[in-house]
């Protein structure tokens, strides 16, 4: 009966399939592993700047999917969930380059001086 | 079986007219909000980054190793709360009470080491809110941040009670679902704020 109704809650409600406990635990592997990686590349001398910035934010991004995607279920999920999630997080994203734009925060968009 | 879930279904009052579960609907709602609220913010540290006239600097005062194990906290935690909802689903219930609570003093560990980060930037470096730029842009943002953890803590531990008393079974699989969403959340905003304000030079 218990089964039945754990069953039941799981398939109502708008969730989709779940990862297996397998697939949780490799995904926090990979998750360990990128930290690492991530505080790692701040005691290696030699790599240049921009580069740094870059491969910070890229395994920063990967990160972030991979706890969206298998942790919150996002990628099982119902889409009127996801478009719920990544429409505001476009927005978020907009937000701190449009802010950092008018602050000539960073060198790629240069602030115009007329 | 199915018919049962069917049934269960029909009579589910959170079920709303898209057949979703308005709990987690709102839920996901209010993530997105909360994306945006930190979006600002971290938009305004960047904006700020650098433009303090008096110190202390960000690479005087941050203490990478002390952040890269609060870091490692959070993520375990997002681990113990997937476990937590595995069990929860097989209705093996001590399990799923167990890492509940590992998931609640993981995330308690994690705030009493932005308490400790704080005191020292306060004690050590005189570093305060109204300091300088990078004073008020940090403790705003990270302080948020904590706020939410601490929320997260207090929200798990209350499940936790609710187990131990023999009122969290499998039927409550969508309020530990709840639950967790926000936790990853919070994960995820750290995984953001622990990229662009600690690591990135």
């Amino acid at each position: 009966m218990a089964d039945q109704h754990a069953v039941a809650a799981t398939t109502h409600g708008g969730g989709g399939g779940h990862a297996t406990v397998k697939t949780y635990i490799n995904v926090a592997i990979v998750l360990a592993i990128i930290t690492a990686v991530e505080v790692a590349s701040l005691y290696i001398p030699g790599i240049p700047g921009p580069l740094l910035v870059i491969s910070l934010l890229a395994m920063s991004a990967v990160k972030f999917f991979l706890v969206v995607g298998f942790f919150m279920h996002l990628r099982y999920d119902h889409p009127i969930m996801r478009a719920l999630f990544v429409g505001p997080l476009l927005i978020a994203i907009a937000i701190i380059l449009a802010v950092m734009a008018l602050f000539s925060a960073f060198v790629l968009l240069p602030r115009v001086v007329l | 079986m199915a018919d049962h879930a069917a049934v269960h279904a029909i009579h589910d009052p959170n079920l709303g007219n898209t057949g979703l579960d308005n709990r987690k609907v709102g839920m996901w709602a209010f993530l997105g909000s909360d994306c945006m609220f930190f979006g600002s913010l971290i938009g305004t540290y960047l904006a700020y980054k650098g433009k303090s006239i008096s110190g202390p600097l960000p690479h005087e005062v941050f203490d990478i190793p002390l952040t890269s194990y609060s870091a490692a906290l959070l993520l375990a935690s997002s681990l113990t709360m997937v476990l937590a909802l595995a069990a929860l689903q097989q209705n093996r219930l001590r399990p799923a009470t167990g890492w509940l609570f590992a998931t609640a003093m993981l995330g308690l560990h994690f705030v009493l080491n932005q308490v400790y980060e704080f005191t020292t930037f306060v004690l050590h470096h005189n570093l305060t809110l109204s300091t300088s730029l990078f004073g008020s842009t940090f403790f705003v943002l990270t302080g948020f941040h904590g706020a939410h953890v601490t929320g997260g803590v207090i929200w798990l531990l209350i499940l936790v009670m609710l187990a131990m008393r023999g009122k969290l079974d499998a039927r409550d699989y969508t309020k530990v679902e709840i639950a967790g969403l926000y936790w990853h959340f919070v994960d995820i905003v750290w995984i953001a704020i622990f990229t662009i304000i600690y690591l990135i030079p």
